[in-house]
């Protein structure tokens, strides 16, 4: 994931047709692939030859005869009907196998529940530990158990060559198993994208390294899911060694003591996918907007209006849909059980900065 | 016998008079909009679906336009004045572009547009079987496409031409209009299916035995089968899903208990045998072109015959591998991937017959001839990459990328849009009595066909390397991939262009048509350019469609010409008295 913006052909590193391969499946569905690919070819340069041969050695002036009129020759058809069964059963079979392997994850795997919403994605690494981004470890064997809690998405990683739907009313699950790990950027490199960014959302794709400085594999909704399909993305990062993960859950577990209420409130608004629907400068999105919104008045869908205080906001993050404001569809995912109280409590104090 | 020597029994219906002809024996736009003759229905088509499809081709630029750049390049966040974010503006776009191009144009542009033309000419009969459902169908036609522009109208669409359940239930955009608008257009689908299904079952004249029907025919009937079987399943899903949406009965919404998965099983048992909808006719269209452009008999037309039926059955079995990712069972995906590969072996018999046909032929390199070698390279693209889908494995990493987007694009545009245009050159003086300007035509099909790969050879490479579909915005990685694509859409846009100048220009100012300018031996050639009402002076005699012995280039006259008695007639064809529907009296 290192500098894309160059031509792949120019890269040593990279083939021409696909991202790195980072799990055990992608040599295999890589294998699978190019098998197809020569077949192919071989077909595809045969009928062009043929195509291309034909049109320029019979081209004759008008009115001059053809120089055969056959109409059939049923061994050779035959011949071409069957004969390239063989392949497709080959195919098919290869393909297969493969396949069945991608479906059952090995006994004891680690696992990780995901929950897709629109627009991103929640990681739950157990102990009440909820982030966006997938963090795994090298070389152990890891199935995800996927819910979502509005439409269908779709957990896609093409460094991987996995993806599965993720369909609400239902756990799916696929599994993996990591087999490069995630480089460290040097601390100096970190350093000084933190001080660029400052207290704003985390560019991924300018750095293309995590806040916490590990470069990482792209991981995308590839089910189309409304407005912003394309911008329900995250990252996996791999860890080397089990400590190195243990290590950056338990950082990830709850607000570190160095940090304001409202400064964590602010990453959780950034991390946890409530700047997908809410703004912060006022403009409407699929939700009201943060701006001046902590202790105004607001008018409700069921005619009635409410003072939006703590209460109104703690209630509205684990039951969105209780109240309603006018204007606006019952859409927001509930977050219950997986915001602590200190976090709402953040989030609470986030909001009055905002409206100061 | 060669180019020059005429045998003396040649005949040449010449050129029709102002009265005989369909196009002028009647003025006015009542004329037209009552119309029952079946020439004038399918010329109505091919207005109504070429419009169509100019409308989905500029809002394809748009989408190509806006994939630019990585951040999106053409819609803004208030374009146009309006104040809706440009990630909606672009979904509503590309769901747009895909219903329309779908519904309105792929659907019924061969079957409507050509096959309502040319299916009674080619059968040598005097009209379709029920020229008042066909009239209606083409009003049903026009009724759905308002509706698809109202909702476009009021407030957009954005669910995808697929209208995945549960996003479909809970958008707010107008779901409901726009699936009123398939279902009406499902009806007109339907009527033409089950119009031409009677029409080739009891008006084929003596001696047009099964085995006598052109390729064309054929096709048409197998294409007409899924019409009449598939579209209602359609029908059904789309009011299931508007009661879903009104009444929330919870069919497919899961806060109702429902499966949105259900909604996938039913909308691909219609969809999948729909794109066989869309290929079929093209598969008959190219079976004409290349014989009659290579003066040769067409190369193992059973099989040809056979395989369009086969490829009708089959296309019913394989809905499922639209579904590979869903979470159906693993037995279930193996299955319906095995069965997704028996759907190849009939593409491919026609592709290796279509080459078998040119060989030893005597091939002219007309604007039809070289749009039919562009199918050829096109479809064999197309339908390889199926392969890479249709395998378990590489499924997974490919679905719902830009490699599927590339995969039906080669189908379908490359397939089935190039095959139209193949055909409306094909058949144009027949049409419209006027011979165009053969060098134009052929540009349009080289700049067509260079366009046309740099658009989508790309987009494989971009979904191989990870690029999922219907992305308003992408990671820069994939910048220069798209930009070429853009740049291909334009040149493949340019192309279009010219072919429709040049075939209008030929209204303006082409020379008249012979009766038959290609030396093509079916029926629609031996009456006269364009047609009369009845279509034929007189029954037609039928032989094989394929058997170029008896048609001659008269250098003289610069027109092919018949000898009349040396083609092998069927023995029965010869009319004791006018059969009731070949051009009989009304
Ligand atoms: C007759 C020619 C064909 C036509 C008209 C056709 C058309 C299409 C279309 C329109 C789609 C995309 C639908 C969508 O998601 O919007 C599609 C997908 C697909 N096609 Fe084809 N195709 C053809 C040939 C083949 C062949 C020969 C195979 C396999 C051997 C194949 C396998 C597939 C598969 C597996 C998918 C689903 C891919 C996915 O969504 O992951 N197709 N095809
Ligand atoms: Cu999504």
């Amino acid at each position: 994931m290192l500098d894309h913006n160059q031509l792949p052909l120019a890269d040593v590193n990279k083939s021409l047709w696909f991202p790195e391969q980072a799990s055990s499946f992608a040599e295999g569905v890589d294998w699978v692939y190019d098998t197809i690919l020569y077949i192919s070819l071989v077909f595809f340069v045969g009928i062009v030859i043929a195509l291309v041969w034909f049109a320029i050695k019979y081209h004759k002036k008008k009115g001059e005869p053809a120089e055969s009129q056959t109409s059939h020759h049923t061994p050779l058809e035959l011949l071409w009907s069957i004969g390239p069964s063989f392949l497709l059963v080959y195919m098919f079979v290869v393909g297969a196998i493969s396949y069945l392997d991608m479906r059952t994850p090995p006994e004891g795997s680690y696992e990780i529940g995901v929950e897709a919403y629109k627009w991103g994605w929640t990681m739950d690494y157990g102990g009440g530990t909820y982030h966006p981004e997938l963090h795994l470890l090298l070389d152990e064997p890891t199935k995800l158990s996927m819910r979502s809690s509005d439409v269908i998405h779709s957990l896609f990683i093409p460094a991987f060559r996995a993806k599965k739907d993720i369909v609400p009313g239902r756990y799916n699950y696929m599994w993996f198993k990591p087999t490069v790990a995630s480089e460290k950027v040097s601390v100096d490199e970190l350093a000084s994208a933190k001080k660029e960014t400052g207290t704003d959302a985390w560019d991924y794709d300018k750095y293309q390294f995590t806040p916490d400085g590990y470069r990482f594999f792209d991981l995308y909704c590839a089910e189309y899911c409304g407005k912003s399909h394309s911008e329900m993305q995250t990252v996996v990062v791999v860890h080397e060694t089990q400590e190195e993960l243990d290590a950056w859950i338990k950082e990830k577990a709850s607000r570190p003591d160095d940090v304001a209420p409202d400064a964590w409130g602010k990453t959780l608004y950034n991390q946890r996918g409530c700047a997908s629907c809410h703004s912060i400068d006022g403009s409407k999105r699929v939700g009201p907007s943060f701006k001046d919104l902590a202790g105004s008045t607001h008018a409700l869908a069921d005619g009635s209006s409410v003072t939006v205080d703590p209460n109104y906001i703690r209630e509205s993050i684990l039951e969105p849909k209780a109240k309603v404001v006018a204007g606006y569809n019952p859409v927001m995912p509930s977050y219950k059980g997986q915001l602590s109280d200190d976090d709402i409590d953040s989030i609470i104090a986030y909001l009055k900065t905002l409206a100061e | 016998m060669s180019a020059g020597t005429l045998p003396s029994n040649v005949r040449d219906p010449g050129f029709p008079t102002e009265r005989e002809n369909y196009l002028t024996n009647s003025k006015g736009f009542l004329s037209w909009f009552c119309t029952l003759d079946h020439k004038r229905i399918g010329v109505m088509y091919l207005i109504g679906t070429v419009t169509a499809f100019l409308i989905g081709g500029l809002l394809a630029l748009g989408i190509r336009l806006h994939l630019f750049s990585p951040e999106g390049w053409l819609f803004t966040d208030n374009w146009l004045g309006s104040s809706v974010d440009k990630n909606t503006i672009y979904n509503q776009v590309f769901t747009l572009h895909g219903a329309i191009m779908v519904f309105l144009f792929i659907i019924p542009s061969i079957p409507a547009a050509l096959g309502n033309f040319l299916v009674p000419v080619m059968l040598g009969a005097k009209d379709v079987a029920f020229p008042r459902l066909n009239l209606s169908s083409f009003y049903l036609w026009m009724f759905g496409a308002l509706f698809f522009i109202g909702a476009l109208l009021s407030s957009g669409l954005d669910t995808g031409w697929t209208f995945y359940t549960p996003y479909s239930t809970t958008t707010d955009s107008s779901v409901i209009l726009a699936t009123l608008g398939a279902f009406i257009l499902g009806f007109s689908s339907i009527f033409t299916g089950l119009n031409f299904i009677v029409t080739i079952n009891t008006m084929r004249p003596p001696g047009m035995t099964w085995f006598k029907m052109p390729l064309f025919l054929w096709a048409t009937y197998a294409t007409s089968i899924i019409q009449v079987l598939a579209t209602p399943v359609l029908g059904i899903t789309l009011l299931l899903l508007i009661a879903e949406r009104v009444m929330q009965i919870g069919i497919f919404d899961p806060e109702f208990n429902g499966d949105p998965v259900t909604y996938q099983h039913f909308f691909w048992f219609y969809s999948h045998p729909a794109v066989y909808i869309m290929i079929l006719p093209a598969f008959g269209v190219i079976s004409e072109l290349i014989s009659v452009h290579s003066h040769k008999h067409i190369f193992g037309y059973r099989f040809i015959a056979y395989s369009s039926i086969a490829i009708a059955l089959l296309g019913f079995l394989v809905w499922g591998h639209h579904m590979f990712t869903a979470g159906m069972s693993s037995l279930t995906t193996i299955i319906f991937s095995a069965l997704t590969f028996t759907v190849s072996v009939p593409s491919a018999i026609k592709v290796f017959n279509w080459l078998a046909t040119m060989y030893k032929g005597s091939i002219s390199l007309t604007t039809p001839m070289c749009y039919a070698l562009s199918f050829i390279f096109l479809f064999t693209i197309g339908g390889l990459t199926g392969l890479f889908l249709g395998t378990l494995a590489t499924d997974l990493h490919l679905h719902d990328t830009y490699f599927v987007v590339a995969h039906f694009h080669y189908v379908m545009v490359g397939g089935t849009l190039i095959a139209f245009l193949g055909g409306v050159f094909h058949w144009w003086p027949k049409m419209f009595g006027r011979l165009y300007n053969e060098w134009g035509g052929r540009l349009s099909a080289a700049i067509v066909f260079i366009g046309f790969n740099l658009t989508f050879l790309p987009q494989f490479v971009l979904g191989s390397r990870g690029m999922p579909r219907r992305y308003a915005t992408y990671d820069p990685e994939f910048a220069y991939l798209h930009q070429m694509s853009t740049i291909g859409a334009l040149i493949l846009g340019i192309g279009l262009l010219i072919a429709l100048v040049v075939l209008i220009a030929s209204l303006v100012n082409g020379k008249r048509s012979p009766a038959n300018p290609w030396g093509a031996a079916t029926l629609e050639f031996a009456c006269t350019s364009p047609p009369p009402y009845y279509n034929f002076e007189r029954a037609p005699v039928v032989g094989d469609p394929y058997d170029f012995h008896d048609i001659f280039w008269d250098a003289e006259n610069e027109r092919y010409v018949t000898a009349e008695p040396e083609r092998e007639i069927v023995p029965q064809t010869v009319p004791e008295e006018s059969p009731a529907h070949a051009g009989g009296q009304n």
